[in-house]
């Protein structure tokens, strides 16, 4: 008897490690974000994507609350907090949430194109650090806090709310990742399950904010299979993809 | 007056002239009042300077490093460039600086954790951020006191905009050489902007026909010092610079990671015949993921050199040379040369080669 176990041991030991192996199989997700609008069909960069636990009945709460949750556009939070037309001008051009985004550049700080902001923050700068180069590199130190970064700071704010919930039922940070220029993020070493996959606050387009709820049931794969067969986001409905797309016009400031 | 007094009067005139002296050097700054005494203690225990003793695990980091210190000779930035002022060892260890039995032989030991030689007039110190940790044996490796904290995805998220084309120069280590207008490359800023072409750094010697300086310094830099930290949290923005534990938390040992290990040596950013075009995350794709640096990923899987070093895309890039160039070639002679440097080359491919070009 004893000797037939060992046996059906020594037989079962590979396969053992066989199971252990399918177990901690990871899944991956390509991700492809791309919007419609008036000026045709453009792919979302650079906005981040976060990867909760659950279906979207499963998420339903979070994803009420997540619909209920409007933030004020970019150009109408720094008007309402009195920001300069060359600053809003300097955010646009630079694609900017917040002046960290860029480098401030000397034709920033007098000239034709000179931010008052800048300016003032520059001067302050200069008058502490006492040399040009440095207080130029370092003057988003001296400006206001809601201009430096309120907007940012906000939206932050509320995703970090929307989030709570979440991770104190995981214990654990929700994952999240960025697409690229080209509307693409990979979301990697993924325990298969079935997730949902959402921007949780809108992200602004050119005329209206989206915001994407969708589901993905995400099965044991590699990577060059991910590549292959991307998850789309879009606007525009696909039965493919089981989403929910928030769109809104972008209001006008008062 | 017995000669014995006299000489007695002496050294205490003389302990009290070096205590007022010491104590006069910079204008001193108020004393918290929670300060106490340290005790006595054998004289060696002083020598040696711990961040982790329980006395100073107590008091915050700038009730002793004042934000900046020393920095004028030393940075073009305002930095904590140089040692805590005496007064911040002094005013708890004025035991360990001014008792009779301190001044006898070589002098305070206490001195020695940042004076080379514990003497009135001797000025020359350790350098800054590497005291004398009392006979420790000298380390392989850059060990730390304290880790780094940095939340790699929070400034992505604050610079990570999408500005488009725009024109660059190109660094090479000739100099820098202007673009022209009709050969502009993508600046992915939301990278660029805190890491660089590390000029620092050349992994592999060309052969002599190779002439692309690109490739001479392929990788990118890390930001090393205060200033890529101080430009945006000098104050105001938390954590702001006088806030040490913001950023740096105690550690038993920590070792900064001063160098990825590279496993394809002969890769260049700035190379690929002027190819390498796509954006830094197109490759790296895990590394927007990333709360921490620590278990950051900056890996790039082989997929990503496939989406053009594969046979089928030699339509579009007809130079490329293939992955699956490079498998026949290891069949032959036993090494990947074009990507790898000898070490990882003379490895058997992982699957993950194969299922790439599959």
């Amino acid at each position: 008897m004893k000797r037939f176990a060992f046996a059906l041991i020594f037989f079962l030991f590979p396969f053992s490690f066989f199971l252990v192996a399918q177990s901690t199989q990871f899944g991956v997700v390509r991700l492809k974000v791309r919007y419609k609008s008036s000026e045709g069909t453009k792919d979302l960069p650079r906005k981040r994507f976060f990867l909760i636990k659950g279906s979207i009945d499963q998420n339903r709460a979070l994803i009420e609350k997540i619909k209920q949750t409007s933030l004020a556009s970019l150009e109408c939070y720094y008007r309402s907090h009195g920001a300069s037309e060359a600053l809003i001008k300097w955010l646009k051009d630079n694609d900017c949430e917040s002046v960290y985004c860029r480098e401030i550049e000397d034709k920033y700080l007098s000239g034709a194109e000179a931010v008052p902001e800048f300016q003032k923050a520059f001067e302050q700068a200069l008058n502490e650090l006492k040399n040009r180069e440095v207080a130029r590199r370092w003057l988003t130190n001296y400006l206001a806090p809601e201009i430096r970064s309120g907007f940012y700071d906000e939206k932050q704010k509320m995703i970090q709310a929307l989030l709570s919930g979440p991770e104190a039922s995981t214990k654990a940070k929700v994952m999240s990742i960025m697409t690229d220029r080209k509307g693409t993020g990979y979301l990697t070493n993924i325990e298969p399950g079935t997730y949902t996959i959402s921007n949780v606050v809108a992200s602004e387009t050119d005329k209206t904010s989206i915001v994407w709820i969708c589901e993905r049931e995400v099965k044991a794969t590699d990577l060059g299979t991910a590549m292959k067969r991307p998850m789309m986001l879009s606007n525009e409905a696909d039965p493919k993809v089981k989403c929910e797309v928030v769109e809104r016009p972008l209001a006008a400031c008062n | 007056m017995t000669k014995r007094a006299f000489i007695f009067i002496l050294v205490c005139v003389g302990v009290a002239a070096l205590a007022s002296a010491q104590t006069r050097r910079r204008p001193r700054t108020s004393r918290p009042a929670t300060q106490t005494q340290a005790p006595r203690g054998s004289a060696a225990k002083y020598s040696a300077f711990l961040h982790s003793s329980d006395k100073h695990k107590s008091l915050t980091c700038n009730e002793c490093h004042k934000v900046p210190t020393g920095w004028a000779a030393k940075r073009d930035f305002p930095d904590v460039a140089d040692f805590p002022d005496h007064d911040a060892c002094v005013r708890c260890h004025r035991q360990q600086f001014f008792t009779r039995q301190s001044m006898i032989g070589t002098g305070p030991a206490i001195c020695t954790v940042c004076h080379v030689r514990a003497a009135p007039r001797e000025d020359m110190r350790f350098a800054f951020g590497k005291p004398n940790n009392s006979n420790q044996q000298a380390k392989a490796k850059d060990e730390r006191q304290f880790t780094i904290e940095f939340p790699h995805d929070q400034h992505q998220n604050v610079i990570a905009r999408w500005r488009g084309v725009q024109s660059v120069r190109l660094e090479s280590h000739h100099g820098f050489k202007s673009l022209k207008a009709d050969d502009k490359k993508p600046d992915y800023n939301n990278c660029s902007i805190c890491h660089q072409t590390d000029m620092s750094l050349a992994i592999v010697a060309l052969a002599a026909p190779n002439t692309d300086p690109a490739m001479l310094h392929p990788f990118k830099s890390m930001p090393r010092s205060h200033d890529s930290c101080f430009n945006c949290h000098w104050k105001n923005q938390k954590p702001v610079a006088a806030d040490c534990a913001g950023c740096h938390q105690p550690a038993a040992t920590f070792i900064p990671e001063l160098g990825r290990k590279r496993i394809s040596a002969k890769f260049a950013h700035e190379g690929g015949k002027g190819e390498h075009i796509a954006e830094c995350t197109t490759c790296h794709i895990n590394i927007t993921r990333a709360s921490t640096t620590r278990g950051l990923t900056p890996d790039v899987p082989i997929n990503a050199c496939a989406a053009c070093h594969r046979d089928s895309k030699k339509t579009t890039y007809p130079k490329a040379v293939t992955i699956e160039t490079e498998l026949d070639q290891f069949k032959k002679t036993g090494e990947c040369t074009y990507c790898h440097a000898a070490d990882v080359g003379k490895k058997r491919p992982p699957p993950s080669h194969d299922a790439a070009v599959q």
